[in-house]
């Protein structure tokens, strides 16, 4: 009850000067500011993240070209071909399939409609590792590959932007100016690892690289492991038949690096520590500045009251009164700080996301009462000195200081 | 006795420099006097209300409050001495400016840890005839009605003695004579009253008057018709108060 009285006091204190203290506060607006945007930044991100490494599929092993030592760079950074893939299919009994995949972009047209769109040359094992179906037609098929036909599976977003409402099998489009058959489309799915696939276009493996790009490279091998629990072993199969197709002698590097979802994901973990680290530390910083301007604030006021604390020392305020007057003082602007913080910095993190449009922002709750519970930390160390100083004070010369 | 001094100084020290405040005071006061310190500027009588008052200790002396030992009392003990059983009013009034007057009477009931702060506190303010101006601050009131505010501070808690160090000092006469009229009322009802003064008009309508020098006590004697009529012959006092109180007695106890 007592202490209940003491804070409505320090508010009604506090109302005075409200301004003042307001520009007190500003270096604990700025710092809880600083760790709310930030942390809603990154848990937004991190969120995200972990969405796409979701449908990239645990027991998924990546292979793409070019060596990831970091010594001498490879000649030859172009080295996987479609062969490649199913050579490991057939030699690594740990691996169940392989689906080779060239990624780039063309421009396809529909009539009068068209549009800019990645395209993505493939083989019929993509739909069954990555799990994506089509809604209508059929997907690529092993003869359409073998014949390099002229077909083409479209996106669920692309097939709308296209052709509307209209299902679009058998309608023809063209992709970089050559005709292709619409022979499917794909169900709605948002994101494959980190491709929007709604949005991309999907050809035969040997077409897209011989008669729409000219291409003896493909961009990546996925190969589907038997089990997650043998991703490691299978890795090694690969590597080993990889190196024994390219001929690689012993003591060279890889002209080809492998990577998993649990290594991606470990590595965006360790660039998130790092901003962490520096968030933290810039969080810091600026809480003790805010908290140098609290101290200086209410050691300010302390000076400027220093008649009324003789008068409530006569009046029969104890020493710990006085002192915890001005504690729950400086705790409650700092808190007020904070608070305007955790706005401000909502506001601001909610502003980059409609800015930006790539950047997914999230609060977590805890960020919000990890930045107040600091505020008042900052607020009752900062104030314990000017609280100590004013129930020190002698209350005869306190009563007659002008 | 309540209250009962030996010997007792309040030293200074100024760099080299010794200040004797106070120099040795004797003094006893009984449960239900009223009381005026009058003398020189500098003479001590600040420096003995705030001894008596608990506000600040003794460099060396005895002093007895109701029977217990001041002197030996902790900080602790000494605010509750201070809030429970004496009231202060002071010269400049002392009211906190940016709550209202019902707030700044309130005070010493907050730190009593008093419950229904409030209905005390307002009927503190009647008793100074300030209850239509409970909401109103101390920078809109006039002098007077500040100073009925800080007493009616002062006796929220009903004290036992009340310490007042000029408390007519910044107002005119007639205010001066109203506050003065409070004091009596709660004198009337029991109250120990202490006051400190410059003017013998004011001085002469305690019934005791202490006069100190140099940090000691040189006069201290009863405020007899004697006294009134020397007083108004010395040209310090007008006729009409005396006048009204020839009841008092005649003997005077000059030192
Ligand atoms: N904190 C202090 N440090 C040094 N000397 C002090 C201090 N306080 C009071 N004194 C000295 O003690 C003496 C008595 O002071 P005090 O205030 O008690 O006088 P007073 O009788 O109340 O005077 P006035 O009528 O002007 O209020 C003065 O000489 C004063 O200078
Ligand atoms: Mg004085």
């Amino acid at each position: 009850m007592f202490a209940f009285r003491l804070i409505l006091a320090s508010l009604r204190g506090l109302q005075t000067n409200l301004m003042r203290s307001l520009l007190a506060t500003l270096g604990v607006i700025i710092g809880v500011c600083a760790v709310v945007s930030a942390m809603s930044i990154l848990a937004g991100a991190e969120r995200e993240i972990g969405k796409r490494f979701e449908s990239m599929g645990a027991d998924q092993i990546m292979i793409v070209s070019g060596s990831s030592g970091r010594g001498h760079r490879q000649a030859r950074v172009n080295a996987l071909t479609p062969e490649d893939a199913d050579t490991i299919r057939d030699q690594c009994p740990l691996i169940r399939n392989t689906a080779a995949e060239f990624t780039s972009a063309a421009q396809i047209k529909y009539l009068q409609r068209n549009t800019n769109a990645a395209v993505l040359a493939t083989t019929d094992a993509y739909k069954k590792i990555n799990d994506y179906d089509v809604a209508f037609g059929r997907f690529i098929s092993r003869e359409d590959n073998r014949a390099a036909r002229k077909v083409c599976v479209l996106g669920h977003k692309i097939a709308n932007k296209l052709f509307g409402e209209v299902t679009p099998i058998g309608f023809r489009v063209k992709i970089k100016g050559q005709g292709f058959t619409v022979i499917g489309v794909m169900e709605k799915k948002g994101f494959l690892g980190f491709r929007e696939v709604d949005s991309q276009v999907m050809v035969p493996l040997e077409t897209g690289m011989k008669r729409l790009f000219g291409v003896r490279f493909v961009t990546m091998i996925t190969a589907q492991a038997t089990g997650q629990e043998k991703l490691e072993a299978a890795i090694q199969q690969v590597k080993r038949t990889l190196r024994g197709e390219h001929k690689i002698r012993a003591g060279t590097d890889d002209d080809f690096s492998i990577f998993t979802q649990e290594q991606a994901k470990e590595r965006v973990a360790d660039v998130t520590k790092i901003f962490e680290v520096v968030l933290y530390s810039i969080a810091g910083i600026s809480l003790l500045v805010g908290g140098i301007g609290i101290m200086n604030i209410m050691l300010v006021s302390v000076t400027e009251r220093t008649r009324e604390i003789g008068v409530r020392i006569a009046v029969g305020a104890r020493r710990i009164d006085i002192a915890a007057q001005f504690l729950i003082e400086a705790a409650v602007i700092s808190m007020i700080g904070g608070v305007l913080g955790v706005v401000v910095g909502v506001a601001f993190a909610d502003l980059l996301e409609k800015i930006t449009r790539v950047l997914k922002t999230f609060t977590p709750p805890s960020a919000i009462v990890y930045a107040l519970v600091m505020a008042g930390c900052v607020g009752i160390v900062s104030g314990l000195y000017p609280a100590l100083r004013a129930s020190r004070l002698n209350p005869v010369e306190a009563l007659r200081y002008e | 006795m309540l209250i009962s001094v030996r010997q007792l100084a309040r030293v200074y020290q100024m760099g080299e420099h010794v200040v004797r405040a106070l120099a040795g005071v004797d003094l006893d006061i009984q449960a239900g006097e009223f009381i005026s310190i009058v003398g020189a500027s500098g003479s001590g009588k600040s420096t003995l209300m705030h001894l008596l008052g608990c506000l600040d200790r003794a460099t060396s002396g005895t002093y007895e409050l109701d029977g217990r030992p001041v002197m030996a009392m902790s900080d602790r003990e000494l605010a509750l001495v201070r809030n429970k059983h004496i009231g202060f009013v002071f010269q400049t009034f002392n009211l906190i400016n940016r709550t209202s007057a019902l707030d700044n009477v309130g005070i010493p009931l907050f730190y009593g840890r008093q419950a229904r702060v409030r209905e005390k506190a307002m009927a503190s303010l009647e008793r100074v005839g300030l209850a239509n101006r409970y909401k109103h601050k101390p920078s809109e009131m006039s002098g007077g009605e500040r100073q009925r505010v800080a007493i009616a501070r002062a006796i929220v808690n009903n004290p036992t003695v009340i310490f007042a160090d000029e408390p007519t000092g910044n107002l005119d006469t007639r205010t001066g004579e109203q506050i003065l009229e409070i004091f009596h009322d709660l004198h009337q009802s029991g109250v120990t009253i202490v006051m400190v003064t410059h003017e013998m008009s004011v001085a002469a309508q305690a019934r005791r008057l202490v006069h100190m020098t140099d940090g000691l006590i040189d006069a201290d004697r009863e405020v007899t018709t004697e006294l009134r009529r020397e007083l108004v012959q010395a040209g310090v006092l007008g006729a009409t108060r005396v006048q009204n109180e020839q009841h008092l007695e005649t003997e005077g106890t000059p030192s």
